[in-house]
């Protein structure tokens, strides 16, 4: 306690000097006085009384000296001192000092940027308590080769893992929507969120407002109640508490407010607004795939053995409901699940920038070892009158801390620009994007590094300084430098060639792929289409058969408008997700015993497969008349054809959704296959090939048409597709008009070509592709600098030498091809330390690649010789100074 | 017996307890007191006498004002504060307690 005060005391001690000063001296005069008139009442004469009086005080230098060490701290005071010398050093070379702190600046702004969003996004627990106990649920069919990924599930899995499963604390389910808001204000498109009311208790939420859903509200038929993100309810609502009780619309539906979340709550995703409660009972629970899970551990239990015992529910499960056979539980962490998709790429970016980081260390270190040669005499000089060897180290580790802590703050304002420029333009398909800011543990690890740079460049030359007693004397003749400064510069060098070939070769690797996913047929034709997607009103559009009526009114509408060529419409488009899945039976049976894959389904009207530019490989397309009468026909992919009917001719043939024998709604009906269709992808470019099954719309689901009784997608909600003969988007003001047209209340969403659909597909490989080719370029540039900068270094100190070679009759051009050779050397050693780093590395880079393997030697080949080329450029601009030396000039100088 | 230099450590002990007796004073009537309660045995070199004191302010267990002196100039006072007496006593418990142990190894044929 005490020492702590004095401690504080002394920090305190740092500022005020000069009073503190002025009050000593009074008080030691003060005390010198005193003793000397007790000297004289003593006896003694006024001059004894007063060297008396000094002696016995001990020095009035040295009791200041003293006081002074006690006042403040000491080292600390060493340590402003050689940092102000350091600064003044710095000051009066302001081109070293300007480089230095910008190399670092930029490298460790790469570093903190790519930190923060590693940190923010990977490492930082989700917002929830105890989080890392949520499981997000997953399965998967191994008997057809779907080892995971399945991560969806049905109310009748739901209801068996929440009253069995006995390794989990707490289950909930949700969805993931969107519906239209309406009442007090204009009708807007909002994402929203079917949860269970399970869902607060399994995430450990409260409301910022209000309450959650109660238990009965998840019960099939409770009033319908809703739960507002704080971003609607400041948005929408102007923060009003009163919104609480109030009754908004919802699809048209009168429901009540009874909460907000907090600002922070990003459940399923960020983007989502509103929550209603999911609702069903156990009595009718669904066999659908329409659900999705998230689980909380139970203290004791793994996900090992909650793998175990959900597998085995399952199995139970599967015997009243076959679309579940097969399954088994695949769960992984919540995080995981989240942002597992970019760690790969966010910790290759981590590695790259950590890369560039080592790059610019050895630049900086290489100037440092510029300027602790120029500076031998100096430090000859400062040994001589007596500097420590301590002294020196400190001295000199000021100048690079200091430089390196500049950089740093550099580096912060990088990163604070870098960081926001990611949130705004980044992918905006990565996941906790919201989240990423600069903080405390961003400004820590920044300073930390730029702590670890400096020592690492500021060594570098200190294990030079150490030993140079003698250097006073080596200041005579010196011809060539010794070798040992020159093989650490060459090590330097080599190595920035090394790295900087290592991230070449990253980016290349990178710019294959992307150009391999390019090529990808994501199997519909993307040029000069429009899309966007209509939700209708529940409250309007009751029943699947207004629900026909009304798209059909609208594509009727839009077909009319000039420059359109054709307009259709399905419950999904290519590339934005699953939407719909079920199972599928087929009349003849096959026996081959194996389990079949689920299947996607799809709703369509409108000449679906020719709009998108399917290609119809087998019997015919589903016309507008098969649309209207509701023909009971089905077309099917290739995809499917090849899974369920092998080797045969899937046309004529009869199939109906698997839906469990006991059913008490029967069974469906029997479906005829009229065509086959080209795959398209469903999620992802290059994921293979998921089965498609497309049903006229008017015989999918609808509003009236009970869940348990479904064979198809809900057509309230369509994605449409206009091609157009010009610029898509020269059509979407006449568009909306046509809709508005059929009824105002029809809000359109996601207005966007079907180009951008497919672009957003190759998104994540474009960014990562852009920032390694950035952190390849700024490694590429500095390891340039750091080339020519030795070469130079290495022409000047011989400039001698090279006058007396030439004096002797060598060649200019002999001068010059020795130059380039000794540059050369050292960079073909750093070319191959570099494919051989790449080499061994490439596993790292396995899972970011598209098509192309990661020991691609096109790619190695390719980024080895133009490092090559370019070192032997940034050799031969010295080498050419060299040859152009006039012996005369450089003997003279001498 | 010679005149002996005052140990490290037993100087603020000293200081404390001659403020606790004397009241308010000023560093060099502190320095003269150490010296006579000693019987003048103790020398004490003036100059180590006041970056002591200014440790002992910094730890809190005494506070300095700057005053009038008897002699009509002006002195710095020191002066102890709670925390210094209580420091007073409990250094004085261990000092004595330190010193009966001591003993305990001094006297001569004690039986163990």
């Amino acid at each position: 306690m005490a020492s702590l005060r004095a401690w504080t005391a002394r920090v305190g001690g740092l500022f005020g000097r000069p009073q503190a000063d002025r009050d000593l001296v009074d008080e030691l005069n003060g005390h010198l006085d005193a003793h000397v008139e007790d000297n004289i009442r003593a006896g003694m004469t006024r001059g004894e009384a007063r060297r008396q009086a000094a002696l016995r005080l001990g020095g009035v230098d040295m009791t200041t000296e003293a006081y002074r060490e006690q006042r403040s701290l000491p080292w600390f005071e060493n340590v402003t001192r050689d940092l102000r010398h350091a600064l003044r050093t710095l000051r009066r070379s302001p081109a070293f000092a300007g480089a230095a702190v910008l190399t670092l600046g930029l490298a460790i702004g790469a570093n903190a940027s790519i930190f923060t969003v590693v940190y923010r996004v990977l490492l930082k627990p989700l917002p929830y308590g105890d989080s890392s106990r949520l499981l997000a649920l997953d399965y998967g069919v191994p008997s057809v080769n779907i080892t995971s990924g399945i991560n969806f599930m049905t109310w009748q899995l739901y209801y068996q893992l929440a009253d069995r499963a006995r390794t989990l604390d707490g289950v909930a389910a949700y969805t993931r929507d969107e519906l239209t808001l309406s009442g007090s204000g204009t009708a807007e498109r909002i994402a929203s969120s079917q949860a269970t009311p399970s869902l607060a208790k399994v995430l450990r939420v409260q409301p910022a407002l209000g309450r959650w859903f109660a238990e009965q509200e998840g019960e099939t038929g409770a009033a319908p109640t809703a739960v507002l993100s704080h971003g609607l309810w400041a948005r929408r609502y102007a923060l009003d508490p009163g919104i609480i009780g109030q009754s908004i619309r919802l699809n048209g539906v009168p429901t009540q407010v009874i909460g907000v979340m907090p600002a922070t709550f990003a459940f399923p995703v960020p983007r989502t607004e509103v929550w209603v409660a999911a609702q069903s009972t156990r009595a009718s629970a669904s066999f659908l795939f329409t659900l999705q899970g998230v689980a909380r551990l139970r203290d004791g239990a793994t996900i090992a053995t909650a793998r175990t015992e959900m597998t085995g529910l399952i199995a139970d499960l599967a015997r009243s409901s076959p679309n579940q056979r097969g399954m088994v539980a695949t769960p992984l962490p919540l995080q995981e699940s989240i942002v597992g998709r970019v760690a790969d790429t966010l910790w290759m970016l981590l590695v790259s920038v950590v890369l560039v980081l080592l790059v610019a260390c050895a630049n900086v270190a290489n100037l440092f070892l510029v300027r602790s040669e120029a500076r031998q005499r100096e430090v000859a000089v400062r040994q001589a009158l007596g500097a420590g060897k301590q002294a020196l180290v400190r001295y000199f580790l000021a100048e690079s801390a200091l430089l390196s802590l500049a950089g740093g703050i550099v580096g912060l304002a990088i990163a604070w620009a870098a960081v926001h420029a990611v949130v705004a333009y980044g992918p905006p398909n990565l996941p906790r994007i919201p989240e990423v800011r600069l903080d405390g543990v961003v400004v820590g690890f920044t300073l930390i590094l730029s702590v670890l740079a400096g020592v690492a460049f500021g060594a570098i030359p200190l294990l030079r300084v150490a030993p140079l007693p003698t250097s006073l004397h080596e200041n005579g003749r010196g011809n060539t430098a010794s070798r040992g400064r020159f093989h650490a510069r060459h090590v330097l060098m080599g190595g920035q060639v090394a790295l900087a070939l290592v991230l070449v070769i990253s980016a290349g690797l990178m710019f294959r792929s992307f150009q391999k996913m390019r090529t990808v047929n994501p199997g519909f034709n993307p040029t000069s289409a429009l899309t966007f997607r209509v939700g209708l009103p529940n409250s309007e559009y009751a029943s699947r058969r207004a629900a026909v009526m009304v798209h059909h009114s609208i594509l009727d509408g839009i077909a009319s408008l000039p420059g359109v060529t054709a307009v259709s419409a399905s419950t999904c488009l290519p590339l934005t997700g699953t939407c719909f899945g079920n199972g599928l039976q087929t009349e003849r049976r096959i026996e081959d015993g194996k389990p079949r894959p689920f299947l996607w389904w799809r709703g369509v009207a409108g000449n679906y497969f020719e709009t998108v530019g399917m290609r119809i490989l087998r019997g015919r397309s589903i016309s507008r008349g098969d649309v209207e009468r509701g023909e009971r026909i089905v077309v099917v992919d290739e995809a499917l054809a090849n899974s369920y009917f092998p080797g045969q001719d899937p046309v004529g043939q009869r199939v109906r959704a698997s839906i469990p024998p006991n059913s008490r709604f029967g069974m469906p009906e029997w479906l005829l296959v009229v065509g086959v269709v080209s795959n398209v992808a469903t999620t992802a470019l290059a994921e293979p090939p998921a089965g498609h099954l497309y049903m006229p719309m008017s015989i999918a689901g609808g509003p009236d048409i009970p869940t348990q009784a479904l064979v198809g997608p809900d057509v309230t909600m369509m994605g449409y597709v206009v091609r157009t003969t010009t610029q898509p988007s020269s059509v979407v003001t006449a568009v909306r008009g046509a809709v508005a047209n059929v009824d105002p209340n029809i809000a359109l969403a996601d207005v966007q070509t079907l180009q951008a659909i497919l672009d957003r597909a190759s998104e994540q490989m474009a960014f990562t592709m852009v920032l390694i080719a950035i952190s390849a370029s700024v490694a590429l540039i500095l390891g340039v600098i750091g080339i020519y900068g030795v070469m130079s270094y290495v022409v000047t100190q011989r400039t001698a030498e090279i006058g007396v070679r030439l004096a002797l009759g060598a060649e200019p051009r002999g001068v010059a091809a020795m130059i380039v050779r000794q540059g050369g050397a050292v960079a073909v050693i750093g070319i191959a330390v570099g494919l051989m780093t790449a080499f061994l590395g490439s596993r790292v880079m396995v899972s970011l690649l598209y098509g192309v393997s990661a020991r691609d030697p096109l790619v190695f080949a390719g980024a080895a010789s133009a490092l090559l080329g370019v070192a032997l450029v940034a050799c031969w601009l010295p080498a050419r100074r060299a040859a152009a030396v006039d012996p005369l000039v450089a003997l003279r100088a001498e | 017996m010679g005149k002996t230099d005052v140990w490290q450590g037993t100087l603020a002990l000293m200081i404390l307890k001659t403020l606790e007796t004397m009241g308010p004073q000023h560093g060099y009537g502190i320095a003269r007191r150490i010296e006579q309660t000693s019987g003048h045995l103790l020398l004490v070199n003036y100059g180590t006498l006041y970056p002591a004191l200014l440790k002992l302010e910094q730890e809190g267990y005494i506070k300095s004002a700057w005053g009038v002196s008897d002699n009509n100039r002006r002195a710095k006072f020191y002066q102890l504060t709670r925390a210094g007496k209580k420091q007073v006593a409990r250094e004085t418990r261990d000092w004595e307690q330190a010193q009966a142990i001591l003993a305990r190894f001094l006297a001569p044929d004690e039986a163990s």
